[in-house]
């Protein structure tokens, strides 16, 4: 006991004394840093604590983690004062080293706290070598091409340490460097320097996973003195021009109708309500004129009313050429009608009569349809003009179906009393008459049909012998529907209809056409008739209302079919022998062509009925 | 020439161009492989550091040691001449075990991170869901490379992964969750390592990226 208490009297004195003097143990190092610069070896440093005034002497000792074994560190001099390098040999990766620093002086040492390091994650390379900036002439201006080589402990051709680049430029008045990363390669080109500038450039590098090296060495370059080609503006004001162009050129294009509307006014063209242009182009004119009927117009009132408010009345005279023609026609001879019941009524007037005769006529002419030609019947009384339509377009041309429906009665004489087919026609009341059959114009609306029809007109013949015109058996010209449209030939409006004769009403058919039946029949010839003498069955226009007839004495039943004025107009002077177009006495005056029809004499013409159907 | 010879020449020609189209292929192959191992490791590394910015002192001595990793029992190269030495099968399949190694502990990972008592705990549980995808698409890769290489035998070491469970108590786990993290992270450094010698050995007619 007292041993021991001396002992530690005296340590305490000596401390006390150390103390006085300044001299204690060393002071705890510090491990600082450890680092690789190619992962191969690598080297720690440390800082001392202090070395308690006394001379200390530092040891690094170390163990792997997996043992227990603790070596020293091999080389201290090497990287330099307070640091410890391990060589390749001493170097293992993916292994933690526990590193301690010991300092020991002649009081005591002091040990560090021990540090765990993986190499592989201290790896910072030395800095990149041999950096060269020059300036390179270019055609759009001069700039800098910086380039290294790597720091020549680094291993990157086996692939073992992979580097990364990193260099920085400034002017020396300049605060804040311009960084740029250059990835792998060991160049680059700096663009953008200002002329007659110094340059000052430094590079560094990185593992793929470690710290970045130490900035190399500045290199300075300059930039030499040129003039900047200001290209970029040009094409700055090439494109704005551009654009604007585009726009400019898309606006007009979007407004180019306003445009056209102010730089060249239209001009108004004639324009005809409801008629249109491409009918004219088509060249049809009979659709042309059809366009410009009006439905409805004129105003009709019963039919039947009609015909008798225009029977004309005849007189002597009349009766007389009827009856001349009446002997004249063979036909009217030759036909025989059963039924002469009808007082009015000749031999020629009936309407079976007529009928047949129409028939033979009819078939003698052949086709009827399809060609402007009128079928004539035989009966040279007075006919019912039947219009034929030119076609053969649906029932035949001329058959009168509707004339039930209609029984537009013309007070007809000549009523053909054949039931059949085309020409059959019921005349209702019958009287007889000369009817001028002027031009039927038919058109085809089934229900405004008497506006339609030029009226015939049918005078009350009280005597039908008398009522015979001469041309009317003999010229019996059936036509057919007399229907523009059929026609097929423009049929300007209503023309007068071509020189017929009497005409005689075969029937009304559905479509309110009006079947004639011409007196004189062109294709008389081959039943030889003989159409001879003066016939005034012949209308010769029909214009405002006005039937002419003219007074046809040929003999040769012309067939014609013309439904314009003008053709009617040739037909009539060239028919043999030349009686062109000469009125007849009773006929209307045709020397008054497109004037109305007129009532002549004792009427058989007149003026009223007439509608052009345009 | 005659026909014989005609025939060689075409032959060789056509082997030159096979073989020269296989080395690209198997180039860009190693390319994209090293590509993302370099991803796997650089994300490893943020992890770690998000990890250890919240990470308890008493933590650091509860760390089991290193050497406890599943897969240290892998003998692999130690420095650069033991592994430049190594032939370009052995070190394909030194990178393709490990990284089979890791695939069922990287689950065990992603489904404790959510759970993990730590501040960061989302960030964590996202990257850990993206290294998971990683190692997925560097597994495919590598075998593509291994086809292409053409080697005979496969032979991978088997490196089970036998713990089902980070530990019951928060502490406890967050340790290990840290050290499990610590040896993906190396081996993720190793699996880097081999595959850029692989791609520089492969890449002798591109010197200026090796």
């Amino acid at each position: 006991m007292r041993n021991s208490g001396a002992v530690l009297i005296l340590t305490f004195i000596a401390k006390l004394i150390s103390q006085a003097a300044g001299v204690s143990r060393p002071g705890k190092p510090r491990l600082t840093s450890c680092r690789s610069p190619e992962k191969e070896t690598f080297t720690c440093w440390w800082e001392p604590g202090g070395d308690g005034g006394l001379p200390t002497t530092y040891a690094l000792y170390y163990h792997l983690e997996n043992s227990e074994t603790v070596y020293e560190c091999p080389d201290y001099r090497t990287a330099g004062e307070n640091s410890c390098f391990f060589n390749k040999n001493d170097t293992s990766l993916w292994v933690n080293y526990n590193i301690t620093v010991v300092a020991t002086n002649a009081l005591g040492k002091n040990i560090s706290d021990p540090v765990e390091v993986d190499v592989v994650y201290i790896v910072q390379p030395n800095t990149p070598e041999n950096v060269t900036a020059v300036v390179v002439r270019d055609e759009q201006g001069p700039f800098v091409r910086v380039s290294w080589e790597k720091p020549r402990t680094a291993d990157t051709r086996s692939g073992w340490i992979t580097l990364l680049y990193q260099l920085r430029v400034k002017q020396e008045k300049d605060k804040e460097w311009e960084v740029y990363d250059a990835g792998m390669q060991k160049y680059y080109n700096v663009f953008s320097l200002h002329p007659d500038k110094e340059y000052m450039v430094q590079v560094r590098c990185k593992p793929d996973h470690g710290f970045w090296s130490e900035w190399t060495q500045t290199t300075y370059v300059k930039m030499p003195d040129y003039i900047p080609r200001e290209r970029s503006l040009w094409i700055m004001i090439t494109i704005f021009s551009v654009f604007i162009i585009l726009i400019l050129t898309w606006t007009l294009n979007v407004k180019r109708n306003s445009v056209k509307l102010c730089l060249l006014p239209p001009v108004p063209g004639p324009k005809i309500k409801g008629f249109e242009k491409q009918l004219l182009k088509s060249g049809k004119s009979e659709e042309v004129f059809n366009t410009l009927v009006i439905q409805g117009f004129p105003p009709t009132t019963d039919y039947d009313e009609l015909l008798v408010e225009y029977l004309e009345v005849y007189d002597n005279e009349e009766q007389e050429l009827v009856l001349d023609g009446k002997d004249l026609s063979e036909d009217c001879m030759k036909s025989k009608s059963p039924s002469d019941s009808d007082s009015g009524r000749g031999s020629c007037d009936s309407r079976t009569l007529l009928l047949e005769k129409c028939m033979e006529g009819r078939e003698g002419s052949g086709s009827g349809s399809g060609s402007d030609q009128h079928q004539y019947s035989q009966h040279g009384e007075t006919s019912w003009a039947s219009t034929e339509s030119s076609e053969s377009q649906g029932p035949e041309p001329g058959s009168p179906e509707s004339a039930d429906g209609r029984s537009k009665t013309w007070p007809v004489v000549f009523s053909s009393p054949q039931p059949q087919t085309h020409h059959h026609y019921q005349v209702g009341a019958a009287k007889p008459a000369y009817h001028s059959v002027p031009e039927i114009l038919n058109h085809s609306s089934p229900h405004t049909t008497p506006s339609n029809y030029h009226q015939l007109h049918h005078q009350d013949i009280p005597q039908q012998e008398g009522r015979f015109s001469k041309p009317a058996c003999r010229h019996s010209q059936s036509y057919n529907q007399f229907n523009l449209d059929g026609v097929g030939t423009p049929a300007p409006g209503v023309p007068p209809s071509p020189s017929l004769e009497y005409v005689e009403v075969q029937r009304v058919n559905p479509e309110n056409m009006l079947l004639l039946w011409p007196l004189s029949d062109p294709n008389r010839e081959l039943e030889g008739l003989d159409c001879a003498g003066e016939d005034y069955s012949k209308v010769k226009e029909v214009t405002n209302n006005i039937l002419l007839l003219q007074r046809d004495t040929s003999h040769q039943c012309v067939d014609y079919y013309s439904q314009d004025l003008d053709n009617q107009a040739d037909q009539c002077t060239t028919q043999q022998p030349p009686h062109p177009c000469k009125p007849a006495v009773h006929q209307s005056n045709s020397r008054m062509p497109h004037e109305g029809m007129r009532v002549m004499g004792n009427g058989y013409v007149d003026s009223t009925v007439l509608m052009p159907s345009y | 020439m005659t026909q014989g010879s005609r025939l060689y020449f075409a032959v060789a020609v056509l082997m030159c161009a096979f073989v020269t189209i296989n080395g690209v292929v198997l180039n860009d192959l190693l390319e994209r492989a090293s590509q993302l191992s370099d991803k796997l490791h650089s994300l490893s590394t943020s992890l770690t550091n998000d990890l250890d910015s919240h990470f308890p002192p008493v933590g650091r001595a509860m760390m089991p040691r290193p050497s406890m990793c599943h897969t240290s029992s892998l003998q692999i190269p130690n420095d650069k001449d033991q592994a430049l030495k190594v032939p370009e099968d052995e070190l394909l399949s030194l990178a393709r075990s490990l990284l089979l190694a890791w695939s069922d502990p990287l689950a065990l990972l992603s489904s404790e991170a959510s759970s993990l008592a730590h501040p960061e705990h989302n960030t964590i549980n996202s990257k850990t869901k993206e290294l998971q995808d990683n190692i997925n698409s560097l597994e495919a890769g590598l075998e593509h490379v291994f086809n292409k290489m053409g080697s005979t035998s496969d032979n991978l070491s088997s490196l089970p992964f036998y713990i089902n469970s980070l530990g019951q108590d928060k502490t406890s786990q967050l340790v290990n969750f840290h050290f499990l993290l610590s040896c993906f992270r190396r081996d993720s450094h190793k699996i880097d390592s081999f595959l850029k010698v692989l791609r520089c050995r492969a890449a002798k007619k591109r010197p200026e990226m090796c």
